[in-house]
């Protein structure tokens, strides 16, 4: 099996795609400039209980801007959360509180940190610079749904909770399918699952779900009535739209 | 039945000694065998029965959250502060080794926790320690945040800050002494540098068992050195002190084979060998001993009426072997009274030293005889000829209750008198800490946790209901302010804390709204308000995921068990009136100790109960006559009171280990009066005279019990334990012998002298 892959590498290199070459190629895959979609989290612990939230999300750039609404458990339904990442400096974001009547806000997290107490990190949740990690494609599949196993290892300097993503890549689509994620001792640390629906020509994700190995804990996030390029403006991302749940 | 055992015995032990020996080897290797199967235990709740209410409890809430009993390591140096670089990175080095472990299901420390903070309106959960080395300003930071937070400071740093205390959360409590070991490997490199405690139930239960196995061989074998001796002294032969100890080695090896084979084909807790099966090697040794000691003292006595070995052994066998068959059948019955035990672990115990006794007896009615046999005696030795020490004692004796029976009938019932007023004086004490003499290192490193942190004993306090809803929120508040008023409570934790610390956080760290929001809508949004920047899971020790219910822990000093009865007693009254709508149910370390020491009480009143009672029908069927069943228990009875009395003016801790010398006095105490009766008895059908019957009962079977006593009482030896309740045992061992023999030879036999007339006439009927 080593043999056979270095066998594969040395081909990639020297006749074939690099893995480089393929995340540039998936870079320019076509994408929505801003989408809104309402979805479902399910988080299930180790003993198998679950907890389930409904959140409406506006987001602009990959998610750059973005504005998420508690709709359901009656509990939560108002809260909402305002993210917008900045390039040169930290990320902002704010929290409107109903029941306080009030927006606080939060110290930006670290990267590490889980989004809403689910198995996924806002690192998961933030787009990978390109430049910041190496990519090899260490096998392809030429079966019935042709795949690409790129394994993605962050640069030294990055501030990470991983070692190294062995990512699944639909050859076709160009879109990633499935991931294992791994911690600093190179341990299998989560396994994520993309399902894809294709509207209005982009692939938009329709379902994700992550699990963690370590604690035997999982989530998925179910996505629906997603609205593609609704012309969103960036002042959308302000304080005063947190209050106000939008249909 | 038993006449045509007598002659099948005697048959095969003077005609086939060789193959009998050799039968009885090979049996005993076989079911020692199964010695490899026997499975430690070294895990407290096993001993609890699945239906006890705080047992049921503590499942619960390990179910619904973690396990919540936990294992400290503290480090430092008296007077010097912990909170340096160095000490701060070997705190994280060490977190991060014991998170390692298998067992170790989380570990709690300064490197782990988060704080929560409103600096210049952002609201951050962080790490409080955010990296292993941290910078000046990160030090003085952490000791700020530590300084304004003493809830949390007091779990993790010492008063003094000059230790940090790591909390390990284990698994489950399965494996605690593999736990233990792999803690200690950890923190090995570091012992030169600074001084290390450890603490907590899991650490005691991981190192007791072990502590308890080793002193109690250790000094068994000292034990046996002694009896051996004194045997040697009284007996004066080598070759019979081997006999007696080589069935006794045999016994106890069929009985821990026993309790491994009973493992092995049933899997069941109660052949587990935990740390009170410890005691089950001494209390089959005295059994053991005393059938021993009866047979060759029996056979010197005919040897030096017969002078002819085949002739002895057979008047030997003849005599003692109904009494002996009667002694194990009564004993082994009455330790299988400990079927009826509310503790798991004791009714194995009872089993498999119910099977050694039979197995003794075995060997005493067959393998012994046949020993003696082939062994070529020197009959013009002074072991044969000359009376011992101790027969000469029993002559006085018997001569003293010839001449003065209703006196010594009087004197006897006087001590038992003075002493039962001893009895309500017993305190009942099963906390694990207080098997440690003052000085022990286990117990001076819980006394230090007790001192210098939050404690190591835990009571948990669930509460039922919608944890959101402030109204049960402030009731948990105000049982924790209650408990905290407790002298022996250092501090207690839930989640009406973390709401209380988030709302501050939330308005700014403004002292008035240190409180519970007044509305449920604020409280849910503080849980909501966390999760963008923390992990919702780090309340999983504190509410359960759907949030109906919470656990308030309070963290406490060791405190005894009477201590423990009084507090628990004070909290449900509080309970009770202050909180009465609120569905609460109490557990952890203190109403586990609470609930085991009536246990331990219900069970030693039901063995005592029912032994007796068992013991009397035994022998009323076996002499067709009540009053000789009612004899047999008198001699009990006194033991038992005198014993118990003693333990009370002594101040000898009712324990679950000496609760266990019951079973000895029992048995033993049995073993006497059975062998007095039924030398009483031979004697009436031999129409030995009234006048001299108790002199020549006396002379039969005194001998043979006392030196059955003076050898049980080396294993006083066992005072020089660092174990108090090995302590408890070697002292209570003299008690217990002293206390069965002065059943038998004053009490019983002055009582059956005052009766003699009346004894005849139903023995001619």
């Amino acid at each position: 099996m080593t043999k056979y892959s270095i066998l594969i590498i040395i081909f990639n290199l020297l006749f074939g795609l690099t893995g480089y070459e393929l995340i540039q190629k998936m870079e320019t895959r076509l994408k929505p400039i801003d989408s809104k979609t309402d979805f479902t989290m399910t988080l299930t612990n180790k003993k198998g209980k679950t907890r389930s939230c409904t959140l409406r999300s506006i987001s602009k750039n990959d998610g750059a801007r973005q504005i998420i609404w508690f709709l359901s458990p009656a509990d939560d339904k108002g809260v909402a959360l305002l993210k917008i990442e900045h390039k040169n400096k930290l990320d902002e974001m704010h929290i409107w509180l109903p029941a306080f009547k009030r927006v606080r806000r939060i110290a930006p997290s670290k990267r590490s940190n889980s989004f809403m107490g689910s198995d996924l990190s806002y690192e998961d949740l933030s787009s990978r610079k390109i430049d910041e990690f190496n990519y090899t494609i260490i096998d392809e599949f030429k079966n019935d749904n042709p795949t690409y196993l790129l394994e993605i290892i962050p640069k030294k300097h990055l501030e990470t909770e991983y070692s190294r993503h062995l990512t699944w890549i639909d050859s076709t689509l160009l879109i990633p399918i499935k991931e294992k994620s791994f911690d600093k001792e190179n341990k299998l640390l989560k396994e994520k699952y993309f399902t894809y629906s294709l509207i209005s020509d982009y692939q938009i994700l329709k379902e994700v779900r992550v699990k963690n190995i370590q604690t035997n804990h999982s989530t998925s996030l179910v996505f629906s009535n997603i609205i593609l390029n609704n012309d969103i403006k960036n002042n959308f991302f302000n304080e005063k739209n947190l209050k106000y749940i939008p249909n | 039945m038993i006449n045509k055992f007598v002659k099948f015995a005697q048959h095969h032990a003077l005609k086939n000694s060789k193959k009998i020996i050799l039968l009885a080897i090979s049996i005993t290797i076989f079911i020692g065998s199964g010695i490899r199967f026997i499975l430690l235990d070294d895990n407290v709740m096993n001993m609890l029965p699945a239906n006890i209410e705080s047992k049921r409890v503590w499942e619960d809430i390990v179910q619904e959250f973690k396990y919540s009993d936990f294992l400290f390591v503290v480090f430092g140096t008296k007077g010097q502060n912990v909170l340096t670089k160095e000490k701060l990175a070997i705190a994280w080095d060490l977190t991060k080794s014991f998170g390692l472990i298998n067992q170790v299901e989380e570990v709690i420390s300064i490197s782990t926790i988060n704080r929560i903070d409103s600096d210049d309106g952002f609201l951050e959960v962080n790490k409080v320690m955010p990296s292993k080395y941290l910078n000046s300003l990160e030090i003085q930071s952490l000791k700020d945040y530590l300084n304004s937070n003493s809830n949390l400071s007091s779990q993790i740093i010492s008063k003094n800050k000059d230790y940090i205390s790591i909390i390990i959360r284990p698994k489950n409590e399965q494996e605690f002494s593999n736990l233990v070991a792999s803690v200690k490997e950890a923190t090995k490199p570091y012992e030169n540098l600074y001084e290390f405690h450890y603490g907590g139930q899991p650490y005691i239960a991981g190192t007791v068992p072990q502590l308890i196995q080793t002193e109690t061989r250790k000094l068994m074998l000292l034990g046996l050195f002694i009896m051996s001796i004194i045997l040697l002294i009284n007996l004066r032969n080598f070759s019979a002190v081997c006999m007696i100890l080589l069935l006794i080695t045999m016994s106890l090896v069929s009985m821990l084979g026993f309790l491994g084979w009973a493992f092995y084909f049933t899997d069941s807790k109660y052949f587990f060998f935990s740390f009170i099966n410890s005691s089950m090697p001494i209390v089959l040794l005295t059994i053991a001993n005393s059938d021993g000691v009866h047979m060759l003292s029996r056979f010197f006595r005919e040897i030096r009426n017969k002078q002819n070995k085949t002739i002895a052994i057979k008047k030997t066998m003849h005599k003692l072997l109904l009494p002996i068959f009667l002694t194990s059948l009564t004993t082994s019955a009455a330790f299988l009274t400990m079927l009826t035990s509310p503790i798991p672990t004791m009714s194995g115990y009872g089993i498999s030293i119910g099977f050694g006794i039979l197995w003794a007896w075995i060997l005493s009615s067959v393998f012994l005889p046949a020993l003696i046999n082939l062994k070529t005696w020197d009959f013009s030795s002074k072991a044969f000829l000359k009376p011992s020490i101790l027969e000469k004692l029993v002559n006085s004796i018997s001569n003293i209750i010839l001449q003065y029976p209703k006196r010594v009938l009087s004197f006897g019932i006087i001590i038992l008198f003075v002493s039962s007023f001893g009895i309500p004086k017993i305190n009942v004490e099963v906390n694990l800490i207080n098997l440690f003499k003052p000085g022990n290192i286990i117990r001076e490193s819980t006394m230090f946790l007790d001192h210098e942190l939050a404690g190591s004993m835990n009571l948990l306090i669930k509460v039922e209901g919608d944890i959101k809803d402030p109204k049960l929120l402030n009731q948990m508040i105000i049982i924790q302010d209650y408990l905290e008023t407790i002298p022996s409570v250092n501090t207690t934790v839930s989640i009406a804390n973390v709401v209380k610390e988030m709302h501050k956080t939330i308005m700014f760290g403004e002292p008035r709204y240190d409180n519970i929001p007044n509305n449920k809508d604020k409280i849910n949004n503080l849980f909501t308000m966390y999760s963008p920047t923390g992990d919702p899971e780090d309340f999983g020790s504190l509410v359960n995921y759907e949030y109906n219910t919470g656990i308030i822990t309070a963290m406490m000093h060791t405190i005894s068990t009477r201590e423990i009865i009084h507090l628990n007693d004070q909290i449900n009254n509080f309970l009770i009136s202050k909180t009465p709508n609120v569905n609460i149910e109490i557990s952890g370390l203190m109403m586990f100790l609470k609930d085991f020491v009536n246990l331990v009480v219900q069970s030693s009143i039901t063995s005592i109960i029912t032994s007796i009672i068992v013991i009397l029908c035994i022998i009323w069927i076996f002499f067709r006559q009540f009053k000789f069943g009612f004899l047999s228990i008198i001699p009990l009875i006194s033991a038992v009171l005198l014993n118990f009395g003693l333990m009370g003016w002594f101040k000898i801790d009712l324990t679950h280990f000496t609760a266990l010398l019951t079973a000895i006095i029992i048995g033993v105490g049995v073993d006497f009066s059975i062998h007095y009766i039924s030398a009483y008895i031979n004697h009436i059908k031999k129409n030995t005279s009234k006048n001299n019957i108790t002199e020549k009962v006396i002379n039969d079977v005194g001998y043979p019990i006392l030196l059955d006593v003076f050898s049980n009482m080396a294993f006083s030896a066992l005072i020089f334990s660092t174990l108090i309740p090995l302590v408890d045992m070697g002292g209570l061992m003299i008690f217990a012998m002293l206390s069965t023999s002065f059943g038998t030879l004053t009490i019983l036999a002055s009582i059956m002298e005052i009766n003699k007339n009346k004894l005849y006439k139903i023995n001619q009927k």
